[in-house]
């Protein structure tokens, strides 16, 4: 069993701390951009949602610093290896398929919203599969060339994104009025705590470290890449959130599909070249996209290959249809959020509720040897 | 089996006689191969190895008031008749009779190699051959052969004259600033102006032949003190490797060496210029210099060296970083203009300003072709100027671009076949691909636009957004000599990127890179 986890991930492919962070923020940052303001607000109905997004990433960050820490329980193996060293071996690998069905259901769901919004704005009329099919051909050649290549596609991505969306976001000053965000607290607490849920899913991307955590060079400082990535998603959410809200108002917010891109083409820039930013704001938007989608893809295939003990290969290109299958199940876009809210569940139990029991089983049964 | 056994038969009647054919000729090559004492046969064998070829000459005389027989033999053109003459000829004929005359009165019995190399031939390249075959390749290669009656063996006298050009301004390089030196098609200029650049005693050439018939020289420059030992292995593997009869250039060693020969992208750096390949060397680089061309090359390379020049280090540094930052843009524009317009055209004219919209629509609203056609036509039309531009000679050429450009467009403007719109964004991709420093990447960068076109024809924005990200996947994926070709971008490493999109001052770029693993990660200074 040693043995085996340095054959699969081989011993040069490990990936330095801040590209972990890297990894967090772009796994993190997804659908939930365009949607948070208006999910978060359908529960909330108060301006205090930016409350709610701060501690939906606080609770983030605990449930990121526990799977971290349960990953270091076992150096150089990913939750496929260990989980069997904690539950047995049966329960383990369901543990593992359920985990890596979690990351296909991502993927095809990511994919999925990509291609809603795609065909919503720039694609009318274009079939789905032909948004699909060479997002993920695309993205099966990135892949093949395992975590590196990966990883340094993520770096370049990250630093367009901030600029890019920083910028687009700050146009919309214009529009902003600060009584939309007013009152705070105007109806106590209790609005806040019903959102957070809803808030904290948008932060799912830390079970990324389940696996990194076996890839790290310096697996001591996994905790503060974790933080650091998270900490950055909550930076993002909460620039989305605010600007959103403050130009479309609450009840502006919740009747509209996708409030974040509503807001940046509700208003031009006269005087500039660019007098329209949608579609900057799109384009990053889609390489976001395509980081959650490789990252889900690859860890499932790793998952497989891991479980089964065999290359990755055969599993990155297994996995393609299976992942395609679920990217054409939703018939329309409701069923691709209530997809989307599936997902959320899954990985509430997965990776909310489930690492905490398996740290302390780990540390108990590591304490007894 | 009757046939069969007749015919093993036969076959062994012909082996016999091959083998005894092979023995035979075998026997005589040695007995032509060495020298024998007879000078006259000497001479013949030497005759029937090269002497077929007309501009090998044989020169017979006597030495001094000897009477011994002797004779030259060199290649015309290729051997300096000057020395021949100053240096063989006139000691061998004139000044030895009265020298040997004073110091020794028996003339035949002491004629000695000993004396002929120590004190008759002022010449300081002089080796003794025994094989004719070795005489042969030495005096095809330039050097002078000298037969005495009764010596058993030849002289070689190095009087190789290579006819080389002087060092002139690099063509495909120039600089407003920097030297004005650039390497030429001779292997020993190069070395020497490499060795004449400063560090010359860390500097290590190694050299190597390459190519099976016909052989060239090739040296591999490294600074011992700062090199990775493990890259000078791999380069001098790879280069081993090499396995083709001839090597007419540079070219074909990088395209043989390089890693990934299915990438648009160029993995080897290819110079003329010798401050760049010592700047390289101080990074920790390795250069491979060829004999016969003046392109040297450096290995590895990465993508953000290709975007950059010699003059950025040496203006100062706001200038430096300025121009650039102008590059990266460049290589955005030249990448993507066709394509965004084609997609925002034929996709989402509703992302255009509206003003924008306006205006563009109305200049395109006669054009009878889809903005996929009306660009690959310019596209390609400017394509072809600029390779005839190149082609032609050299005071035609650039009236030529400027002639054939600003008619083609005016003209398909005015017959409404493309809009102007167009042609701007044409003219714009062009000066951009023009102005990167690095010509392969130019070429690299063109090809690349049109595939971008492609995309953006069959899906818009998102076409062109999967473009990027499939060029970016193929670049952090691709390593040139063990080094990722995306950094010291990715991954991130702040402390380089000082030398990056900008170029701070020198007296902050304290360290080599430190992909290079160096020995020394300290510039002085």
């Amino acid at each position: 069993m040693k043995g085996r986890g340095k054959m699969i991930i081989s011993p040069k492919d490990t990936i330095t701390t801040p590209q972990t962070a890297v990894i967090v923020i772009n796994f993190t940052l997804g659908t939930g951009i365009l949607t948070l303001p208006r999910t978060s607000v359908e529960k909330v109905h108060t301006p205090d949602v930016w409350l709610t997004v701060i501690l939906g990433g606080l609770i983030a960050m605990m449930a990121g610093i526990i799977m971290v820490k349960l990953s270091l329980q076992f150096p150089e193996k990913t939750v496929y290896q260990y989980s069997q060293e904690i539950i047995g071996k049966w329960g383990g690998s369901l543990l593992s398929l359920l985990i890596v069905g979690y990351f296909l259901t991502t993927s095809g769901f990511q994919i999925r919203s990509l291609t809603e919004v795609t065909k919503y704005l720039l694609l009318e009329g274009t079939p789905t599969w032909a948004i699909i099919m060479p997002f993920m051909w695309v993205g099966l050649y990135l892949i093949v060339g395992g975590i590196n290549p990966i990883t340094r596609l993520f770096e370049i991505v990250l630093p367009i994104t901030v600029v890019i969306f920083l910028m687009v976001t700050f146009m919309s000053f214009k529009i902003f009025e600060v009584d939309n965000l007013r009152p705070v607290l105007g109806e106590g607490i209790i609005p806040i705590l019903k959102g957070v849920k809803t808030t904290s899913l948008a932060y799912t991307g830390p079970e990324i470290m389940l696996l990194l955590v076996a890839f790290m060079k310096e697996p001591s400082k996994a905790v503060k890449a974790t933080l650091g990535g998270i900490f950055m998603a909550l930076i993002f959410y909460m620039i989305t959130v605010v600007m959103v809200l403050g130009a479309l108002s609450v009840d502006g917010v919740v009747t509209r599909t996708w409030p974040t891109l509503d807001l940046i083409r509700s208003f031009e820039l006269t005087g500039l070249i660019f007098e329209r930013f949608d579609s900057l704001l799109l384009v990053v938007w889609m390489m976001q996209m395509f980081t959650i989608f490789t990252m889900a893809h690859y860890a499932a295939a790793l998952g497989l290959a891991q479980l089964f003990k065999k290359s990755i290969h055969p599993f990155i290109y297994g996995v393609i249809p299976i992942i395609y299958l679920i990217s054409m199940t939703p018939k329309n876009i409701n069923d691709v959020f209530k997809l989307g809210n599936m997902v959320g569940t899954l990985a509430l139990f997965l990776f909310g509720l489930l690492p905490l029991p398996l740290l302390i089983v780990a540390k108990w049964r590591g304490g007894k040897q | 089996m009757k046939m069969k056994r007749w015919k093993s038969k036969m076959r062994k009647i012909g082996n016999h006689a091959n083998e005894n054919e092979n023995k035979q000729e075998s026997a005589s090559q040695d007995s032509t191969n060495q020298f024998s004492d007879e000078f006259i046969l000497n001479l013949e064998v030497v005759r029937k190895e090269i002497g077929h070829n007309s501009d090998v000459h044989f020169r017979e005389f006597i030495i001094g008031h000897t009477g011994i027989q002797a004779s030259i033999i060199f290649v015309e053109g290729l051997s300096d008749k000057d020395l021949i003459d100053k240096h063989i000829m006139t000691s061998l004929m004139a000044d030895f009779s009265i020298e040997y005359q004073q110091e020794q009165p028996d003339v035949k019995e002491s004629l000695s190699n000993q004396f002929i190399k120590n004190q008759v031939l002022s010449i300081s390249d002089v080796e003794e051959v025994h094989s004719i075959k070795e005489l042969a390749s030495k005096v095809l290669t330039g050097s002078t052969a000298l037969l005495i009656d009764g010596l058993s063996h030849a002289f070689i006298l190095g009087t190789t004259k290579l006819k080389t050009r002087t060092i002139e301004e690099p063509v495909s390089e120039a600089l407003v600033r920097g030297p004005r030196v650039g390497f030429t098609e001779s292997l020993s200029d190069n070395t020497s102006l490499l060795r004449g650049n400063g560090e010359t005693e860390n500097l290590s050439l190694v050299k190597f032949q390459v190519g099976k018939r016909s052989k060239k020289d090739l040296v591999v420059a490294y600074i011992n003190e700062i090199v990775d030992p493990e890259l000078v292995q791999e380069v001098e593997k790879r280069i081993k490797k090499i396995d083709v009869d001839n090597v007419p250039e540079s070219g074909y060693v990088e395209q043989l060496i390089e890693d990934n020969y299915l990438s648009p992208f160029p993995q080897v750096q290819n110079t003329e210029r010798p401050d760049r390949v010592m700047a390289a060397l101080m990074e920790g680089r390795v250069a491979i210099l060829l004999d016969g061309t003046p392109f040297a090359l450096i290995a590895p390379v990465t993508f953000s060296m290709m975007l950059q020049s010699p003059e950025d280090y040496y203006e100062r540094w706001i200038p430096g970083t300025f121009i650039r930052f102008l590059r990266y843009i460049a290589v955005v524009l030249a990448l993507f203009t066709p394509a965004v317009y084609i997609a925002f055209i034929s996709f989402h004219p509703g992302m255009i300003p509206t003003k924008l919209a306006i205006s563009i629509i109305g200049t395109k609203s006669g054009v009878p072709f889809p903005a996929l056609i009306e660009a690959l036509f310019m596209e390609i039309a400017i394509e072809i100027l600029r390779e005839a531009g190149l082609r032609l000679p050299k005071p035609i050429g650039p009236a030529m671009g400027i002639v054939g450009g600003l008619i083609i467009g005016e003209a398909a403007v005015q017959a409404g076949i493309v809009s102007p719109i167009l042609v701007i964004v044409v003219a714009l991709t062009a000066i951009s691909s023009f102005s990167i420093p690095q010509y392969s990447v130019g070429i690299t960068l063109r090809i690349l636009r049109f595939a971008a076109m492609l995309c953006a024809a069959i899906l818009g924005l998102y076409g062109v957004v999967l473009f990027f990200l499939f060029m970016m996947s193929h670049l952090v994926k691709l390593k040139s000599f063990g080094v990722p070709y995306m950094s010291p971008a990715v991954p991130y490493r702040l402390s380089e990127w000082k030398d990056l999109m900008v170029r701070m001052p020198l007296m902050m770029m304290k360290r080599r890179p430190k992909m290079m693993h160096t020995k020394d990660p300290l510039r002085k200074g």
